[in-house]
């Protein structure tokens, strides 16, 4: 295919791949997603292509996420415009059939809210949908991933065309007036980060795409490489333009293999159509972009470690006096936005500042992406404007807590974010106010937790994974975090100390301002917040020993309810340490037939999870067996 | 980039208004006003790294505080500085006790923290670590060495330093910058190399580089030497231009020949001592334990490799030593004359020993004591005094195990046995010993016989240069104004040399004062109309008083040097070369007139 040389040519172009996706009358877009991978998509897709072999007239697409990953794999068929959920590879014969060639609605596989709640056939009607605004994931169900067509077909590289016949000044103010802010974490302004950039001084300026997303469970920037990987290059290429970038990176870690795949081929596609490469698009700019992989350092998300990484060094923070975007990669101005900012800029330049700023707050405007996970009902990615509220992210979009229960905090901004509870529900989203409310924006992971969750353990948990993730350079962060680790375990385990609050809020101080770069930094702040918002719970572990979220194994223990136990006697098949044992007939009163031995019990929770009668009960302050049985009136 | 004037700021450091140039770091200008900032991991002379925290202080730019580290961020116009503050006393303590914790031995940590009154820890302690990862050692070695032959290994609360893949570092020079920079004394130049006390070390030479050649140089003044300089050998360290504050290092600076017109030259150019290893029935070279004189005297110095200490390779302190004289001297294998200074030397070795090891068991095995000068035999005297054993009977081997059928094995597994005949009692004995020291004898030095060659002066069988008469004329050469002096024209001890030394510059003096050289009558004259330019007179005219006259082509003959020896005569192929009053003619006639 020849190189596509102009903007009008472009415009050609778009048009002839709109008319040739026009051509189909029908799409079916599977969600190729992670999680509707591993529910069983890859299978579907088979079946589907089987069943729909030489039919000329439907469109299959194997799209990226669509955002509803609970009710995974999903299918959406338009223009009858239905979304099936949790569809099996049986039930592939009966959509083409009835929904492809008939136009009917399959009942059975749409999406209801509760147990035998309202239908939802069309995705704009679904809540979890309906309550978003989708800017960056707006293709993902739209196109394939893989195909440059597709994209083109829906207006890519439209604001490419247009960016390299306005100035870079031009461009640069555009993103300046539009106020973007980094979706990183940081919140930086992007605009002054390109301008800087290229009044840097120095001779080659490079342009750089962080995908190192390593928070536990935020799938964000994996979506969209995965889902749009083109509207990252595009991004890129617009900010080169700007910038007077001459080369350029992107920094994926090496466990987004998909990722790697779908930007891989993106990049090649660039190349032939002339995106990428000398003289694009007859503007001069001379530009192409490197995949580097990332070896899976949490710190290499940090700048000047992922540049340090970039150039074969290994990847450790330096003091970032000189900012990195003047002496970042090779010591060489740098500019590093991440994976959702960059993808953002296209829609920027081809709708202008005024519109990107007409969503969200004053301050942050946009939209922003977040992976909605933990114990609420709607799992997956969603994208909203700024502004909106916790509570609806939470409980519109996200449908509540999971089986009912109660709400106890959110964790946003990842291991370096904070623990905000219920209070805080009402809190708008924006970089600033979490900052000020002990937590963070971050890149956007968000899990929510449940009144059945420790926060002493969640905090440990976090606090584990930057020690294991610090380069340990720096003294604060690599000591520091490690003491405040053993203070956590401490109290976990019911030998916590009256001073060992005072301690952690002390030396979490310490480590927060004396680090060297911002996991340092931010390291203490699930610490902090947790202490912030659940000072109780940490008291009741340390006086009473006990767990409010019944968590940590040391302070509880398993018992039988005898008037819930039915002595079905499932508990005891799968307990691994055989510590449930029938009770004798001697002693057997009030329906008592079985009993945990807290001796041996492991509290691994496997027998809680199978009894069909919920007859497992944990108690904390942990009790003994006798204690229970001679109690268990009082204790229900 | 372009020069660009230098920008200075405005700050206050505690109170004290100051400027510093922009680029500065707020330890720089603090270190300029004396205002004391702990540093763990700084070194002027690397990058700033930012890692141990405990330069922290607290900044004020446009009313908002910050902490942050002094060594790496740079002062800021306006900036407002406190190093002492409430607030950087508690992080500074809060970051000690979390050192203590870790590194509760490590005395640098320890005094540290004693400053601020941190004295315990209220962290769970660990067993005490001697590296405090502030990674001095990693960047001296890869920033002013060049070699990269350390890195961090692992992160977080696992890292350590260590050489690249665990390995011998194959990059490492042994430079010993890492040690030197070591706050904690983790890194060790014995875990480097392991050979402090291995006596090749003793090797006469300087420990570093730089160094002033001998301690009574003239003039007094350091000198690199290019063959163990990192940065003449890599391009790399470079510390010393940096540290030398009237920036007096040259690394371009190269050896030059200087060329000097004089009337006279006096050869005074020494000797080298007899290398034992060719005697190898004295295990030097083989034995840990065998040194020779000399490396006795570099040990025995206060500013040498063991600081003066008389110990054996294994650092420990020897009880009995042997003291072998005539080693390479007065023995037909060797060389056959007396090297004159050994027994007085060997005398002052016993003396030295006494006095570092006063219950020493020390031997001397001579074949005669020859102790001729002022006060000498009065030492040997007090040598007997001290109780030296002397034992009249050459040492003629030293090995490991006894090999004499009378001699009862030590229990000890590091004795020396020195085989000899003891010519008193009329027997063989072997001695053992922890330590034997070769009396070395002198031979002339290396280059010798170059120089010789290059000054036209004869060398005697020995080597020592010739004199032009054993007792007439005992500093004078057969060239002219060629005078020798000292161990270059045979062994002698210090009082002789000086002697000989004045004698040869009263006979050089004495030719200056003159003004003027008397001439042979008798001279070699060249007839430049029959010379060829063949040149084959420079070669063989034994004392280097004919020159080649490149215009002219032709040889031409210097009437002061020449001795009328006739060798150019016979030697010249086309006849131009006469003697001044003898030339065919004048010879011819006198034969007619003898044989008339």
């Amino acid at each position: 295919m020849p190189k596509i040389e102009t903007a009008e040519q472009v415009k050609r172009f778009q048009e002839h791949c709109k008319s040739a996706l026009d051509r189909f009358p029908i799409v079916v877009s599977l969600c190729n997603g992670t999680a509707c991978c591993a529910m069983g998509a890859k299978e579907l897709a088979a079946a589907f292509e089987k069943e729909l072999a030489g039919d000329e007239s439907v469109k299959f697409i194997k799209s990226g996420c669509h955002g509803f990953c609970e009710v995974g794999p999903l299918v959406v068929v338009r223009p009858l415009d239905v979304v099936y959920q949790r569809v099996k590879p049986d039930d592939v014969p009966e959509i083409v059939d009835r929904s492809l060639r008939h136009n009917e609605v399959i009942d059975r596989l749409l999406y209801r809210f509760g147990d035998g709640g309202k239908v939802f056939a069309k995705e704009g009607e679904i809540p979890f949908y309906s309550n978003q605004s989708k800017v960056v994931l707006a293709l993902n169900s739209l196109i394939d991933p893989y195909s440059i067509d597709d994209y083109l077909a829906y207006g890519g590289y439209s604001a490419l065309a247009r960016a390299l016949e306005m100035t870079p000044d031009a461009v640069l103010k555009e993103i300046t007036d539009a106020n973007l802010r980094g979706r990183g974490g940081g919140g930086f302004d992007a605009g002054r980060k390109w301008n800087s950039c290229r009044t840097a001084a120095g001779e080659r300026r490079h342009i750089v795409c962080n995908a190192d997303e390593g928070d536990p469970g935020a799938f964000m920037d994996e979506s969209i490489l995965e889902g749009n990987p083109h509207s990252v290059i595009e991004g890129m290429v617009i900010g080169a333009w700007a910038i007077g970038g001459d080369d350029g990176f992107i920094y994926i870690r090496n466990e987004y293999p998909r990722a790697l795949k779908a930007f891989g081929n993106a990049l090649k596609q660039a190349r032939e159509y002339g995106f990428l490469g000398e003289n694009i698009l007859s503007s001069g700019l001379d530009f192409d972009i490197k995949v580097s992989r990332g070896g899976g350092a949490f710190v290499c998300g940090e700048s000047s470690a992922l540049f340090r990484s970039l150039e074969g060094e290994v990847g450790e923070p330096r003091a970032k006096y000189v900012h990195s975007v003047e002496r970042g990669y090779r010591d060489e101005p740098t500019n590093l936005n991440n994976v959702e900012t960059w993808a953002n800029v296209p829609h920027i330049i081809n709708r202008g500042a005024e519109w990107f700023r007409s969503t969200g707050t004053k301050d942050s405007p946009g939209t922003k992406v977040f992976s909605l996970v933990g114990k609420v009902e709607n799992t997956g990615l969603i994208e909203v404007p700024m502004g909106i509220t916790l509570r609806e992210i939470i409980f519109d979009i996200g449908g509540g807590i999971k089986g009912g229960k109660n709400f106890k905090a959110v964790q946003t901004g990842g291991p370096s974010g904070g623990c905000l509870p219920a209070s805080s529900l009402d809190l708008p989203v924006d970089f600033d106010v979490l900052t000020r409310a002990g937590s963070m924006m971050g890149s956007g992971g968000m899990i929510v937790m449940d009144e059945e969750t420790c926060v002493v353990d969640v905090a440990k948990y976090f606090t584990d994974f930057l020690i294991e993730e610090s380069c340990g350079k720096c003294l604060p962060c690599r000591e520091g975090l490690m003491h405040m680790s053993g203070i956590l375990h401490r109290i976990t385990e019911g030998k916590g100390k009256p001073e060992d609050l005072r301690r952690l809020v002390k030396l979490g101080d310490a480590v927060a301002a004396a680090s060297l770069c911002g996991l340092g930094v931010s390291a203490p702040n699930p610490v902090l917040s947790s202490i912030r918002y659940f000072e109780d719970e940490y008291l009741a572990h340390i006086n009473e020993h006990r767990c409010p979220g019944s968590v940590c194994s040391a302070l509880i223990s398993y018992h039988i309810d005898p008037a819930m136990c039915t002595g079905c006697g499932t508990c005891e098949k799968v307990c691994p340490v055989d510590a449930i044992k029938p009770v004798p007939d001697e002693e057997r009163k009030d329906g008592l037939l079985r009993e945990i031995d807290a001796d041996v019990c492991e509290k691994c929770s496997a027998c809680k999870e199978v009894c069909p009668e919920e007859a497992i009960v944990v108690e904390s302050p942990a009790v003994t067996t006798e204690h229970y049985r001679e109690n268990v009136t009082e204790m229900r | 980039m372009e020069e660009t004037s230098v920008k200075m700021l405005k700050l206050t450091i505690d109170g004290i208004e100051t400027e510093a140039r922009e680029g500065e770091t707020i330890l720089q200008v603090a270190e300029r006003l004396m205002i004391d900032i702990p540093t763990l991991c700084h070194w002027k002379f690397v990058k700033p790294y930012g890692a141990c925290r405990i330069c922290t202080v607290e900044i004020e730019v446009h009313g908002k505080t910050r902490m942050v580290p002094s060594c790496s961020y740079k002062v800021r116009d306006g900036m407002v500085v406190k190093t002492r503050s409430e607030e950087v006393i508690k992080h500074r303590k809060m970051l000690l006790e979390l050192m203590l914790a870790r590194h509760s031995q490590v005395e640098v940590v320890r005094k540290l923290a004693h400053e601020y009154g941190v004295d315990t820890t209220r962290f769970e302690e660990m067993p005490s670590e001697q590296c405090i990862n502030c990674g001095l050692c990693v960047r001296v070695c890869d920033e002013v060495v060049g070699a990269n032959a350390l890195t961090f290994v692992k992160r977080g609360t696992e890292r350590y330093v260590s050489t690249p893949f665990e390995g011998e570092a194959e990059s490492c020079i042994a430079c010993g910058a890492c040690a030197y920079v070591c706050p904690t004394g983790h890194i060790t130049v014995q875990d480097i190399r392991d050979r402090k006390y291995v006596f090749s070390e003793l090797a006469l030479g300087p420990t570093t580089p730089i160094h002033i050649p001998f301690a009574a140089a003239i003039p007094g003044i350091p000198v690199i030497d290019s063959h163990t300089c990192i940065h003449m050998q890599t391009g790399g360290c470079g510390i010393c231009s940096k540290v030398c504050e009237p920036d007096a290092i040259d690394y371009e600076m190269q050896d030059t020949f200087e060329e000097m017109e004089v009337g006279s030259i006096i050869l005074a150019t020494g000797y080298k001592t007899f290398d034992p290893k060719r005697a190898e029935q004295y295990g030097y070279g083989r034995l840990d334990n065998v040194i020779t004189s000399l490396e006795f005297e570099h040990m025995s110095h206060a500013s040498g490799p063991t600081g003066g200490a008389f110990v054996k390779a294994d650092g420990s302190e020897p009880k009995s030593v042997a003291i072998l004289h005539c080693i390479g001297s007065r023995d037909k294998n060797y060389n056959e004359y007396c090297s004159r200074v050994c027994c007085m030397y060997s005398l002052k070795i016993a003396h030295l020993i006494r006095e570092k090891v006063p219950d020493a068991d020390i031997y001397e095995l001579y074949i005669d004591m020859r102790c001729p000068g002022s006060g000498y035999e009065e030492f040997y005297n007090r040598l007997l005094e001290e109780g030296v054993h002397f034992i009249r009977g050459k040492g003629v081997e030293v090995s490991q195990m006894p090999t004499l059928a009378t001699t009862t094995p030590v229990a000890s597994n590091s004795k020396l046995y020195v085989k000899c005949e003891d010519t008193l009692l009329g027997m063989p004995r072997e001695l053992p010993v922890d330590m034997v020291i070769l009396s070395v004898g002198l031979e002339p030095a290396a280059d010798a016989e170059e120089v010789a060659r290059v000054f036209k002066i004869s060398s005697k069988a020995d080597g020592f240069f010739m004199e032009k008469h054993p007792k007439l004329a005992p500093i004078d050469t057969l060239s002219d104004g060629i005078f020798i002096a000292g161990c270059a024209q045979g062994p002698k001890d210090i009082p002789d040399s000086v002697a000989q030394g004045a004698a040869a510059a009263a006979a050089a003096m004495s030719l200056i004062d003159a003004g003027e050289v008397a001439l042979e009558p008798i001279t070699s004259v060249v007839d430049e109309e029959v010379c060829t330019g063949c040149k084959t007179c420079l070669v063989v005219c034994p004392y280097g008083a004919i020159s080649f006259d490149e215009e002219k082509h032709v040889s031409v003959i210097n009437d002061a040097l020449c001795k009328a020896c006739g060798c150019c005569v016979a030697a010249c192929p086309s006849g131009a070369i006469t003697q001044r009053g003898f030339d065919d003619t004048q010879i011819e006639a006198e034969l007619a007139a003898l044989l008339m």
